[in-house]
């Protein structure tokens, strides 16, 4: 399933497809797309970001937490989570499920 | 390594040729049925027969030197991985990692260092072991592990640590299992190499303790005895450096400097690639990974003695 808008996003679900490994270190979190071979770094905000993500049943729950978490406004927080799930999402390193999915 | 090596191939730190050599030194206890193991066959016939009745094969790796193709790694499903040394030798490694198939392709027996240097690293990496391009001793209980770029002094710092009493357990190469929750580091080919200026600074005593040596290119190498295997301990990143602390344990790794510690560019399946992440995460979880600087007054029995102290605290 690929949102066409933000607000399709927002609403969905995203995890990480079987293929997809990740293993966090002090400073990063290392990303492997076990089927393109490539590794991938995030650091330690992206990476907590991606398990928020993980735990929310949508994107846009995820949202406000981070907002507290970081002391940022809600609308920065939802943008950067938002080109967060872009960029993975480009790298095939999560997928968009219909929310509604366990 | 448990190597069963054809009578035809000689190689020191193979054993005995015709015979089935372990490389660990004679032990109370037999070596454990996890330790990598591989039969080594001359038989340029048998190695044509199966890699050209087999299916499009898929270049995997090629190390060359400007134009000229040093070295090329090439995969078919189901047969195996076949190693090309150009006017030097092609070695077929077999889908499980357990046999090899060696072709020399000149009458220079040099062609057999084809085995410890690419042949065998990828053997092992094909029975499920992770090798990482580093010298590893036994010092104790435990096993240390010293990687870097070529040139960083691995191998005299390994020489020099043997003469502290650590045991050699690889000169370029360390299998790794993971086993009971933890790693285990397995002993190798026994051949260490010094560059033969090294070789020729070394007291007459240092190189009585390391054995007799051979002339091999512009080194000199010595086949000693190698330990048992042992579980990790530490890990040691060297690098050339004109300042700082020579030795400074490392709170926050770069998971990339570790993975790209490999030995093993080649064998890209899922499973062998989440393999290579799980050691990566297991040796930054340590706590046990050090920068050690060689800086320009340093030499290897110095900075030897920097890592024994560390290690055994006297």
């Amino acid at each position: 399933m690929t949102p066409t808008s933000t607000d399709d996003l927002l609403s969905a679900r995203v995890r990480m497809p079987q293929h997809v490994l990740h293993r966090s270190f002090v400073a990063e979190t290392v990303v492997l797309n076990l089927r393109t071979g490539k590794y991938h770094g995030l650091n330690p905000t992206a990476g907590h970001m991606l398990d928020a993500l993980a735990a929310a049943p949508t994107v846009g729950a995820a949202v406000p937490e981070l907002a507290r978490e970081y002391g940022i406004e809600t609308a920065k927080a939802e943008d950067d989570v938002l080109a967060l799930c872009k960029g993975l999402i480009e790298r095939g390193l999560i997928e968009v499920v219909d929310a509604d999915s366990a | 390594m448990a190597i069963e090596v054809d009578s035809a191939i000689e190689l020191p730190g193979l054993g005995d040729a015709g015979t089935a050599a372990a490389i660990a030194p004679p032990s109370p206890s037999p070596p454990p049925a996890s330790a990598p193991s591989a039969r080594v066959r001359l038989d340029p016939d048998e190695l044509e027969r199966r890699w050209s009745g087999g299916q499009e094969a898929e270049l995997m790796r090629e190390l060359r030197d400007d134009e000229q193709v040093l070295l090329s790694v090439e995969h078919q499903p189901g047969c195996g991985y076949l190693l090309h040394a150009p006017g030097f030798a092609r070695i077929l490694v077999s889908a499980d990692g357990g046999e090899l198939l060696c072709a020399p392709l000149t009458d220079d027996p040099d062609w057999t260092m084809l085995l410890p240097a690419q042949a065998l690293p990828l053997a092992a990496t094909l029975q499920g072991f992770e090798v990482v391009h580093a010298a590893g001793l036994a010092l104790g209980r435990r096993a240390a592990l010293f990687a870097g770029p070529p040139g960083a002094g691995k191998s005299s710092l390994a020489a020099a640590l043997m003469r502290l009493g650590a045991e050699l357990l690889s000169d370029d190469a360390v299998a790794l299992s993971f086993e009971d929750g933890g790693l285990i580091a397995h002993p190798g080919v026994a051949l260490l190499h010094l560059r033969s200026a090294e070789h020729g600074r070394l007291p007459a005593a240092a190189r009585a303790h390391l054995g007799s040596s051979t002339r091999f290119q512009s080194k000199r190498r010595y086949a000693p005895a190698t330990a048992t295997a042992r579980p990790f301990g530490s890990l040691f990143l060297l690098e050339h450096a004109a300042g700082g602390a020579p030795l400074e344990r490392l709170e926050r790794v770069d998971p990339f400097e570790l993975l790209r510690q490999t030995y093993n560019l080649s064998v890209r399946t899922p499973e062998r690639l989440a393999r290579h992440l799980d050691l990566a995460a297991a040796l930054a979880s340590s706590g046990n990974v050090y920068r050690l600087r060689v800086l320009a007054h340093m030499d290897a029995t110095r900075l030897a003695e920097v890592v024994y102290t560390e290690l055994t605290g006297t």
